[in-house]
């Protein structure tokens, strides 16, 4: 009898954050199921109610769907990938020791600590095709004629908002790189020196091999946060122009702020189920691994 | 012991997330309360708070809205306290987030209000009507009958749901010191209009390089107001965006991006571009109201006049309007009404169109000094006969902030022609999604 009370004890002390998180994400994640298969467009609010799967016939009929979804894959694979890329670079760097490295590693934390509204508000105004710095400085060097108006011109837009996100991103991969880093024994490398490793022989079969589970836990958050990031893109050009900058999680925000919730309810869905289709494969795989 | 303890921690953690939520209930009910009230005694002491929403388009203008809650906290024989808040307007942006609160159950008593958004307002239930209030007013008969006739039509309804604040009419700012270097008059016709556009174009410096553009074009939010002008200049209209003139009025607009005649910013420049170009002297002509012209005469002096968009086959200017609603769930509509009143043709009136030179809907104060010697203010009145409003629909929001700027940016960067890009406005604005 004592041995099943005793039992509800980690219950207890888990209830409040599980009550917080059930209510905080599994009820609005329920609505958001159950409005996308409702017309649930406040504009029309007479016309509320169950429709089945008609959301979803008109969002897969959906040109702009379609097209949106394609440049948030374009958005994730060149904004995460450039952001792993350049992190761990500043990773291996900042493992380093040098003088001022103290300094060092906390300025490179600037970006990954600076809210992205303010982030996308700097960079429009770095960008901007009149009074932007950026063209001044490139206009100095001479390294362009003409002022070029980055964000409105649909060939500048994309690719200036995802160098606008390799910019936040790349702190948080070198930061949790460096403290995978930071955990790999000296004498693997001492023993890779006895064995005359150079020192690419050194990364590619002692320090990547040891980071795989950091790699792999920090590159899915970031695929996760960078398909659903909306604050950097809405502030910097709010999808446009033309639609050029305009990820599926900006569609959606779009579509909600235009009350159309129904809409974009279908699309958070269809959304979510994407990412699980990337997800859970690739935990399968970094478990297996693990196992093995 | 330890167990014990542990128990009673994670039941306090509980129990304290209830207790916080039922302070948070109770709190919220006494904020709601406070809306009503501030106390519940009888008497004459009773302080009633009204909490309003507004925009101001520049600092100055915040601080006149304060100045002017602060008179009217201190002169009304109510006791009825505004707490007046503001909120960018972004674009319109503003309406998005006034809907989204009021709608949630929380928001304002009362708030500056677009007559576009009343249809999305009004099928939600969320606008007090003002028919009582408005047939038992003293100063009803100073403003005119159409004004009322307008806010009753834009609700769908006979009745009454806005409160008719100030008005602007949309006119072209210019700068004589550059029509004079270009060898250009004020121009008195469309075509002529669009011929100054490519005169005022100029290489300044003799680099082989734009330094002035003729015409300030606005891509962004709210650039379908000056953008309905070409329409209409050509002949069309906002009944039907794909007849043959409506689509010649957009090959104008889109000619002038390609032509170089405007920033190549354009398709992305709002109401600060737009601005901040004119007064760097980066265009010598732009389109806004006489909301600007304080300013613009404190950047330029006499360096800068004003003329009426001019006439082609038909002609048109937009009518933007700022109004002031009060929401049903308002508890005191009484003292919020005191307020409107006190904005519509009191003090308030009188403030805030002085200071912001916007044109005044009390017949009173349109007949001051201040306005009648104004040359803006000459221009809007010229303009007000042609002045009018974009059809107001439910899709007509979403088509404002989505549909007609990236449109017209795919139109402008020749991704699209002209007739296509009307067909997608046309079912942006009319069609069913």
């Amino acid at each position: 009898m004592l041995r099943k009370k005793i039992d509800i004890w980690p219950y207890l002390l888990i209830a409040p954050a599980l009550i917080i998180i059930l209510a905080m994400v599994f009820v609005p994640a329920f609505n958001a199921i159950l409005m996308s298969f409702q017309s649930y467009d406040l504009r029309r609010p007479s016309e509320i109610g169950f429709v089945g799967l008609s959301n979803y016939g008109e969002v897969l009929q959906d040109s702009l769907f379609w097209e949106s979804l394609l440049r948030t894959v374009i958005w994730v694979v060149f904004g995460v990938g450039f952001q792993f890329v350049f992190g761990f670079a500043l990773a291996l760097l900042l493992n380093k020791k040098f003088k001022g490295r103290g300094i060092a590693r906390s300025v490179s934390l600037i970006p990954w600590v600076t809210p992205g509204v303010l982030i996308g508000l700097m960079w429009r105004w770095i960008y901007d095709g009149s009074y932007g710095v950026l063209n001044d400085i490139l206009l100095k060097l001479g390294l362009i004629q003409d002022k070029i108006p980055f964000l409105a011109q649909e060939s500048t837009a994309f690719p200036s908002v995802i160098v606008t996100i390799i910019w936040q991103g790349v702190p948080f991969f070198a930061l949790m790189l460096l403290a995978g880093l930071q955990g790999v024994p000296g004498e693997l490398y001492e023993a890779a020196d006895i064995d005359g490793a150079n020192a690419f022989q050194k990364l590619f079969k002692v320090t990547i091999p040891s980071l795989k589970n950091t790699i792999f836990v920090t590159t899915l958050l970031r695929i996760i946060w960078v398909s659903n990031s909306v604050d950097v893109i809405f502030n910097m050009t709010g999808g446009g122009p033309a639609y050029s900058t305009q990820t599926l999680s900006v569609y959606i925000f779009n579509k909600a702020t235009s009350l159309n919730l129904g809409y974009s309810s279908t699309m958070s869905i269809l959304l979510t189920l994407l990412l699980l289709l990337v997800a859970v494969p690739y935990l399968k795989n970094m478990f297996k691994s693990q196992g093995a | 012991m330890k167990k014990v303890l542990s128990a009673i921690l994670a039941v306090a953690m509980s129990m304290s997330m209830f207790v916080g939520c039922s302070n948070q209930s109770a709190q919220s009910q006494t904020s709601a309360a406070a809306g009503a009230a501030d106390s519940t005694a009888a008497g004459t002491t009773a302080t009633t708070t009204i909490t309003h929403w507004y925009w101001a388009d520049n600092s100055a203008y915040s601080a006149k809205m304060q100045e002017m809650v602060k008179d009217f906290n201190a002169t009304n024989k109510s006791n009825v306290k505004v707490v007046a808040q503001e909120y960018p307007w972004d674009g319109g942006a503003y309406s998005e987030t006034l809907f989204t609160a009021v709608v949630g159950g929380g928001g304002p008593d009362t708030s500056s209000f677009k007559l576009t958004s009343t249809p999305q307002f009004t099928a939600n239930k969320l606008l007090a009507n003002l028919d009582t209030y408005v047939s038992k007013w003293s100063d009803k008969d100073d403003i005119d009958s159409s004004l009322y006739d307008t806010m009753k039509q834009a609700g769908g309804s006979n009745s009454m749901y806005v409160m008719p604040w100030n008005t602007q009419v949309l006119y072209v700012y210019y700068r004589p010191s550059m029509f004079k270097a270009a060898g250009v008059t004020v121009p008195k016709t469309y075509d002529e209009f669009l011929t100054a556009c490519k005169k005022l174009t100029r290489d300044t410096n003799g680099d082989g390089k734009t330094d002035v553009y003729g015409f300030g074009m606005r891509g962004a939010k709210g650039g379908q107001e000056p953008w309905g002008s070409f329409i209409w200049a050509r002949g069309g209209d906002f009944t039907d965006f794909t007849s043959a003139k409506a689509v010649a009025g957009m090959q104008d607009f889109i000619d002038l991006y390609k032509k170089g005649y405007v920033p190549p910013t354009a398709t992305t420049d709002g109401f600060n571009e737009i601005i901040a170009n004119f007064k760097s002297g980066k265009t010598a002509m732009t389109v806004h109201h006489i909301g600007s012209s304080a300013d613009m005469v404190k950047t330029f002096g006499d360096d800068v006049g004003a003329f009426v968009f001019p006439a082609g086959d038909k002609q048109w200017t937009s009518m933007g309007d700022t109004e002031n609603v009060m929401f049903d769930k308002c508890k005191n509509k009484d003292a919020a009404f005191e307020w409107l009143s006190y904005l519509a043709t009191g003090k308030g009136q009188e403030t805030w169109c002085t200071a912001t030179g916007n044109v005044p809907v009390s017949k009173r104060v349109q007949q001051l000094p201040v306005f009648q010697d104004n040359k803006f203010m000459k221009v809007s009145i010229e303009g007000q006969p042609h002045a009018g409003i974009f059809p107001i629909l439910d899709t007509t929001t979403e088509w404002i902030s989505t549909v007609w700027p990236n449109t017209v940016a795919s139109a402008l960067a020749g991704k699209t022609s002209a007739a296509d890009a009307m067909k997608t406005l046309q079912k942006g604005l009319y069609g069913t999604k």
